[in-house]
């Protein structure tokens, strides 16, 4: 067991760092309640004996510090000025025992026997959470809200069918992921699963990429290439942003889904295709449709089945569990030691409401883990996530308000455009080209 | 520089000191169950004066780590290990009183028979108990001289007692792990006990 003494006596720290040592625990001293939390920020305890009375931070502050940091941490109080008053006091704010100085060594056990009691009781209890935990995840994506339940429970039904899916949300939401949980579950698990984002590739790139060409097809095809379509034979084609691709891909796609064969970019032979095909849109593709730069026929056609994915926002619930999966995630990556998130860094992680979603939470905790020198991940962490003090002015136009959001959110990615990029919904060169509008620069520390 | 052969080194020795009225009997049973049980070899030295200075005034106790410190400054260094018996009340600042005392891997432990002496009713124990109990301490303390942690089984002499019902209730024996650490220690094989 990692335990610490606080004591302001050097004498009862030497004697409690004696006596424990014969037990084969870990233990370390501090003559300080400020010492103590130095101390605990880099190496987490098991238990602690807190005297009350010491110069500074008292038992007391010490003790209500740690239980906020520290929940999991079981406190001792000690003291040699035993009172009622204190003990409740003590007791209340969360501390195991109560010993007054001197005590008997049998009293001492008793406590250790409780301690350990209450560990137990502690590993039961994360065995059993980190059971919830798997049930609250499903294959990676992860959340307990009621409206991810439904996602999960969806994914199930429509993975056993072979009909189109057609998943909308605001980027970063994790469409993709829903995607591939859907070709896992799905009797084509073990084909190919290929996602193609259709934004970032030009429509006639994506024709080739698609349908693939014969050799001398165009200038550069020095051979004959097998486009996605044919390459993912049988498995599950995931096409993101669907809403970007032009009308004329739009006929031709919805001529494979009727036909199931292609013809590949400069030739004239049919090549028979099986796959399922689940797309994704951040847009409102019906709204498109009324302004006629989306297909009807195309839209009916590729979204048989629709899944809604809620942004993060509308299931704040599931924020604190996902920072903690991505906290664990980058601990193992990196070789940064960050044992937690204090719960004022995750009332602010709650209350924010994450344009780039789930994506941007990710990215938000590697960004303070990678920053932080601390073992804790403390409100000051994520500084960055405060809307910013000069808010626009007034009524803003429309272009003061694209300026703005354009600028917080390069701001929050690290002036990362493609991440940036990603945030917004739009592509990288349209990014380019609105920060040279806007004359965009990032801001001088 | 010549070389002794392992066989003819001589092999370490425990002094048993008895300290101010602490009685020579008690001495001798600790040092025959330290060369019974251990396997090592023990000597019972001259009695000496307990140190005035290990003494509290207030608490009317001796302090144990005072005690440790002015007996390791002794002039003992021919002894493996020291063991001194005391008939006074010993303290460590923690606690009310301590039966015994010894750093982990250190070189001296103290034995106290004060509180050996009484029964928790307040009545007295036969000798033999009262010896049982002194050599019951008297090993626990070597082993931690030895390394040894306090041992989870309530049976070993390794538990920790913080009363007399508790110590009678321990069996005046190592358990199997405790034993093979210790003798580990020593660098010598465990022999079979029972």
């Amino acid at each position: 067991m990692r335990i610490m003494v606080v004591d302001d006596e050097r004498i009862i720290r030497e004697s409690f760092y004696h006596w424990f040592q014969k037990s084969g625990h870990r233990v370390s001293t501090a003559a300080s309640g400020e010492e103590a939390l130095k101390e605990l920020a880099r190496t987490p305890k098991d238990l602690l004996f807190v005297d009350i009375k010491m110069p500074g931070m008292d038992g007391i502050e010490l003790l209500a510090k740690v239980k906020e940091a520290y929940p999991e941490t079981i406190v001792v109080i000690i003291t040699a000025y035993g009172s009622i008053e204190s003990a409740v006091e003590a007791m209340k704010i969360g501390a195991t025992d109560y010993l007054l100085k001197p005590f008997k060594p049998d009293q001492l056990s008793l406590v250790m026997e409780k301690v350990i009691q209450q560990q137990k009781k502690q590993s039961e209890f994360d065995y059993l959470k980190g059971r919830l935990e798997k049930i609250t995840r499903f294959d990676n994506i992860i959340g307990q809200s009621d409206a991810m339940m439904s996602i999960f429970d969806m994914i199930t039904e429509v993975a056993g069918s072979d009909a189109s899916v057609l998943l909308s949300g605001e980027t970063g939401t994790g469409k993709e992921l829903i995607a591939k949980a859907i070709h896992a579950k799905s009797p084509r698990a073990n084909r190919p699963f290929i996602a193609i984002n259709c934004g970032a590739i030009p429509d006639t790139l994506l024709e080739s990429e698609l349908f693939g060409h014969q050799k001398g097809a165009y200038t550069g095809a020095n051979r004959e290439r097998k486009g996605f379509l044919e390459v993912v034979g049988g498995g599950t084609l995931f096409l993101d942003e669907v809403g970007e691709i032009s009308t004329k891909m739009q006929v031709d796609l919805l001529r494979v889904l009727e036909e199931k064969s292609i013809v590949r970019v400069g030739s004239r032979q049919p090549v028979a295709v099986d796959f399922r095909l689940i797309t994704a849109t951040s847009r409102d593709l019906e709204e498109r449709i009324r302004s006629g730069e989306f297909r009807e026929d195309f839209f009916y056609r590729i979204h048989v089945i629709q899944m809604d994915i809620p942004p993060l926002r509308e299931r704040r619930e599931d924020i604190k569990l996902l920072a903690a999966h991505f906290l664990k995630k980058f601990c193992h990556e990196t070789t940064k030691r960050v044992d937690r998130i204090s719960p004022g860094a995750y009332r602010i992680l709650e209350n924010y409401d994450w344009p780039g979603n789930v994506r941007e939470l990710e990215n938000a905790i590697e960004r303070a883990l990678v920053l932080s020198r601390s073992r804790i991940l403390e409100e000051s962490d994520f500084a960055f996530l405060q809307p910013p003090i000069t808010a626009l002015p007034g009524d803003p136009s429309l272009r003061e308000m694209e300026k703005y959001h354009i600028r917080k959110i390069l701001g929050q990615h690290g002036w990362n455009v493609t991440r940036a990029a990603q945030a917004l919904g739009i592509n990288r060169v349209t990014l380019h080209k609105k920060i040279r509008r806007y004359q965009l620069e990032p801001d001088r520390p | 520089m010549t070389q002794v052969p392992p066989s003819q080194r001589p092999a370490p020795v425990v002094g048993v000191i008895p300290f101010g009225g602490a009685s020579l009997t008690a001495a001798k049973v600790i040092a025959a169950h330290v060369s019974g049980y251990l396997d090592l070899e023990a000597e019972v030295l001259p009695p000496a004066q307990t140190p005035p200075a290990a003494l509290d005034e207030k608490r009317l106790q001796y302090n144990a780590a005072a005690l440790i410190q002015a007996i390791e400054a002794m002039a003992l260094n021919d002894y493996f290990k020291i063991l001194a018996l005391f008939d006074v009340d010993l303290f460590i600042p923690l606690f009310t009183h301590v039966f015994g005392e010894a750093r982990q891997n250190g070189r001296v432990a103290l034995v106290s028979l004060f509180r050996l002496q009484t029964n928790p009713g307040g009545s007295s124990p036969s000798t033999e108990r009262v010896l049982e109990r002194i050599a019951k301490i008297g090993l626990h303390e070597l082993g931690h001289l030895l390394d040894g942690l306090h041992c989870d089984d309530d049976r070993c002499l390794m538990h920790f007692c913080g009363d007399v019902e508790t110590l009678d209730r321990t069996d005046l024996n190592f358990c199997r792990y405790c034993r093979l650490a210790l003798h580990r220690k020593i660098g010598r094989p465990a022999g079979y006990d029972g």
